[in-house]
């Protein structure tokens, strides 16, 4: 049978692990090495996707195609030039009613009322689902192409945040259907960490695993005992993260910048990514000065880590007042933790490590890296399922309670939060009319008394039921959560013990016929998907030398004679020409030539480079 | 739903003569629907071991859990899944003593009524007290010295509400070691775990509505 990967799907990066001699490992990219794909996906006018550093590449061509226009003009004038999407984690199982206002800016959409957001790219639409999809085809790529053996990746468990609702689950299995995998699990990202580290020093006691990522923060309590992870409790907000961070330093840039240029959507690109870079920065150092490349001038900017710690208090704030809530979930005090898991990027910073120590009194635990842990547990869990770690299982919770609406939309909740799953609730409904054939249930999730101020989860009808007095027929419904997290509904006649169809329809995500519909246009494209994915390779390498050439010529002119120039200038020029066109074949045995043929002159910079190096050692000895 | 005792294993095939939660012959899960202290293969009894209820759900949990029927028939795969999720209810509920009595009197076809019956003779003064206290801190001036002092003593008043609560608890161990030894009348413990279970109720809604209200005086 085939193997079962783990798969952090990420809001900034994502990873792919598997099992390895009893230990979990993150797949590499064989090219760069990297463990990290940059959760990126770049849409070009006719459709071409690109993944990873990939996307990352082709933002500036797609800027160059005339993205940098205002996004306060018409928006019709950015549609057409492609779309590199960021964080599409933040927008699974939306409707396009939930977009935020910030979020309309960022990118053109399709539609604001539909159950589904949809990116409009020119004159095609792509959900969340698909976008995702296409990091989980770019995943599955790098990991038959690391394993080299014609192994396929076709089973996958995919980490969720613990605080995801129904329809954001739904949409990340749907993601792995349209990816052509199998989801046999998902597993919350906060407990996955936990059974990373449980392979190496919890084995038993309470854990509080704290997940601040890039775009969710969730927090989990656990009791591990026996190799049995058991959820406590868990909390957390889906839209709370280090993009968050980011957004206020944007905001403060910006607040330099003259009104006109605030609303430019390439401005904002620019000054976003900067923003990051200097985040990442001040978790090392005190302070740093971003520069940020305008149209016609250079802006300078002083960042000081107080002033981020300033920036980010509230936004940690909340994540403490979370934990607080978690905790008295659980029914236990900060003292009774005996160990604390930090995971995700955002836990780099020192203000957030120092919260958090100070609520739970204790240091907390960081051996394993925060952004590789998470993999680590879904391969774990992927062990778990294929009989290999068969002496631990996780019993985890429903992070938010599910119920259904009565009378006045009052809810009555069948599901309470935090309890364990899977689980299941069986309600009796009957009819309130004579000769009533249906009975519509609208069933909501979240915390809240009135249906109304819940997320709506679905509406379903029960029949049809054969005419009788009302309140005489009796049917059964069992509401049932699974090991995802996912909501399933069955009905039976109490009388008839027959079973009742069921037609449940999500209030968010895709229908089944939309996902086959899909998935129909994906196969046919399947082939192709992958020719285009290592023409794209070829062309980025190609891409890579000749800039590398160029530079290298123009720095190091001096170290090659004519005919060596002008042959490396004939090679270049083929190079350039072939990267146009879709031959990958010629693409890479060009590049692999003007690679061999520039060699020599590599190593001479090399050396050029070291007795550099040495003189200016020599010099400062000397002084 | 589950007529059990026709059921056939869906793991081996094999006709089932009683409902069980693993077939006696494969060990497999039957989706059999059981009784809480069946399915955690205990007798009805309401004393309670803590931490053998919680191996025994673990060590059962572990066998049925559907992470290990992964790819097998679609119908092993939701017997797996119904009897874990049998497990975790019965579970829940023998853990916690109130649900624990509560559930007892059910299986005995007694069914309690909501809590709106009325405050509970012996704690109508508490409650009265506690209640005139909370209304008076909501109308006083946040912060006055009037507010602190009503605050404190509020705070105090949650610790009393907490000890009643408590010794309730104890009279409801108390009733359970009774039924347990058949001590007494079963319509008279009957009442008696009836009388204790709304009290605890009440107990618990009254410390909800102070804690909520220490909050909001924490929070200002």
């Amino acid at each position: 049978m085939a193997r079962i990967f783990g798969i952090d799907l990420g809001t900034t990066n994502s990873l792919i692990a598997l099992m390895h001699s009893g230990q979990p490992r993150v797949i590499p990219d064989i090219r760069t090495r990297n463990l990290l794909l940059p959760s990126v996906v770049a849409i070009t006018p006719d459709g071409e996707v690109s993944v990873g550093d990939q996307a990352i590449a082709m933002e500036p061509h797609l800027k160059s195609a005339g993205n940098g226009d205002s996004a306060n003009g018409s928006p019709a004038a950015t549609e057409s030039h492609g779309v590199v999407i960021r964080s599409v984690k933040r927008f699974m199982g939306l409707g396009g009613a939930d977009l935020a206002e910030e979020d309309r800016r960022r990118y053109a959409f399709a539609d604001f009322s539909g159950p589904v957001v949809r990116f409009k790219v020119g004159d095609k639409t792509f959900t969340p689902p698909q976008v995702s999809a296409e990091i989980l085809k770019a995943l599955k790529f790098r990991a038959e192409e690391a394993l080299g053996n014609d192994e396929k990746v076709e089973r996958v468990v995919v980490t969720v945040p613990a605080y995801f609702n129904d329809a954001q689950r739904q949409a990340t299995k749907d993601a792995g259907k349209l990816a052509g995998l199998e989801v046999e699990r998902l597993v919350n990202e906060p407990t996955a960490a936990s059974l990373a580290y449980g392979l190496q020093k919890l084995t038993s006691g309470r854990v509080a695993v704290y997940d601040f990522g890039g775009g969710t923060f969730d927090v989990s309590v656990l009791s591990v005992k026996d190799g049995i992870f058991e959820v406590l409790s868990t909390n957390g907000d889906t839209h709370l993260g280090g993009d968050d961070i980011d957004l206020i330093i944007v905001n403060s840039i910006l607040g330099e910048l003259p009104e006109a240029m605030r609303g430019d959507r390439g401005v904002w690109n620019t000054v976003r990514l900067v923003a990051e870079d200097a985040k990442k920065l001040l978790s090392f150092q005190e302070g740093v000065v971003v520069e940020i490349e305008l149209p016609g001038r250079v802006l300078k900017h002083e960042i000081s880590r107080a002033q981020l710690e300033q920036f980010a208090a509230g936004l940690i704030d909340r994540t403490i007042e979370c934990s607080r809530r978690a905790l008295k979930d659980a029914k236990l005090t900060p003292g009774e933790i005996d160990a604390v898991v930090l995971v995700g990027g955002s836990t780099r910073m020192p203000l957030v490590r120092k919260r958090v120590q100070d609520l739970f009194g204790r240091e907390p635990l960081c051996s394993l890296d925060p952004d590789h842990v998470v993999a680590l547990g879904a391969a774990v869990q992927a062990g778990i399922l294929m009989g290999t770690n068969d002496d631990m299982l996780l019993l985890d919770v429903v992070p938010l309670s599910l119920g259904i609406e009565t009378v006045g939309g009052v809810v009555e909740r069948l599901i309470f939060r935090n309890t364990t799953i899977p689980t299941s609730v069986t309600e009796m409904f009957t009819t309130a009319v004579d000769s009533q054939t249906h009975v519509d249930i609208h069933v909501v999730q979240g915390e809240r008394e009135l249906a109304a101020d819940n997320r709506s989860l679905a509406r379903f009808k029960l029949g049809p039921i054969s005419p009788k007095p009302a309140g005489v027929p009796r049917i059964a419904v069992t509401f049932l959560i699974d090991a995802n997290g996912i909501l399933n509904v069955m009905a039976a006649d109490e009388d008839t013990g027959r079973g009742h169809m069921v037609d449940v329809k999500p209030s968010y995500g895709l229908t089944d016929e939309e996902i086959e519909r899909m998935l129909e246009e994906a196969i046919d494209h399947g082939e192709e998907d992958v020719e285009r994915r290592l023409l794209i390779t070829a062309r980025n390498d190609a891409e890579q030398i000749l800039a590398a050439i160029n530079k290298q010529l123009g720095e190091y002119g001096r170290l090659v004679d004519d005919d060596e120039r002008r042959e490396i200038l004939a090679v270049s020029a083929q190079v350039e020409e072939a990267r146009a066109g879709t031959d990958r074949d010629r693409i890479s045995q060009l590049v692999e030539r003007l690679n061999e043929l520039t060699t020599p002159f590599a190593e001479r910079i090399m050396d050029e480079s070291i007795k550099l190096a040495l003189e200016k050692k020599s010099v400062g000895e000397l002084t | 739903m589950d007529g059990a005792k026709y059921m056939n294993c869906p793991s081996c095939a094999r006709q089932l003569e009683s409902a069980e939660l693993a077939c006696p012959h494969c060990g497999g899960p039957t989706g059999a629907e059981l009784d809480c202290f069946a399915a955690l293969g205990l007798a009805p009894a309401l004393v309670i071991d803590g931490s053998a209820l919680e191996r025994s759900y673990h060590d059962l949990t572990r066998r049925m859990h559907p992470d290990r029927f992964v790819r097998r028939d679609p119908s092993i795969r939701d017997a797996s899944l119904r009897a874990t999720a049998l497990l975790t209810r019965s579970y829940r509920t023998l853990r916690e003593p109130v649900a624990r009595g509560t559930y007892w009197l059910m299986r005995r076809g007694v069914k309690i009524e909501d809590n709106n019956r009325g405050v509970p003779v012996d704690l109508a003064d508490l409650v009265f007290e506690v209640q005139d206290q909370l209304a008076e801190l909501r109308g006083a001036e946040r912060g006055s010295t009037a507010w602190c002092a009503l605050a404190d003593s509020t705070a105090l008043r949650r610790h009393e509400v907490a000890a009643q609560e408590h010794a309730a608890a104890a009279d409801l161990e108390a009733n359970f070691r009774r039924w347990d030894a058949n001590d007494g009348d079963p319509a008279a413990l009957t009442e008696e775990l009836k009388t204790v279970l709304a009290r605890i109720a009440y107990l618990r809604t009254l410390g909800r509505d102070v804690d909520r209200e220490l909050e909001s005086v924490e929070a200002a």
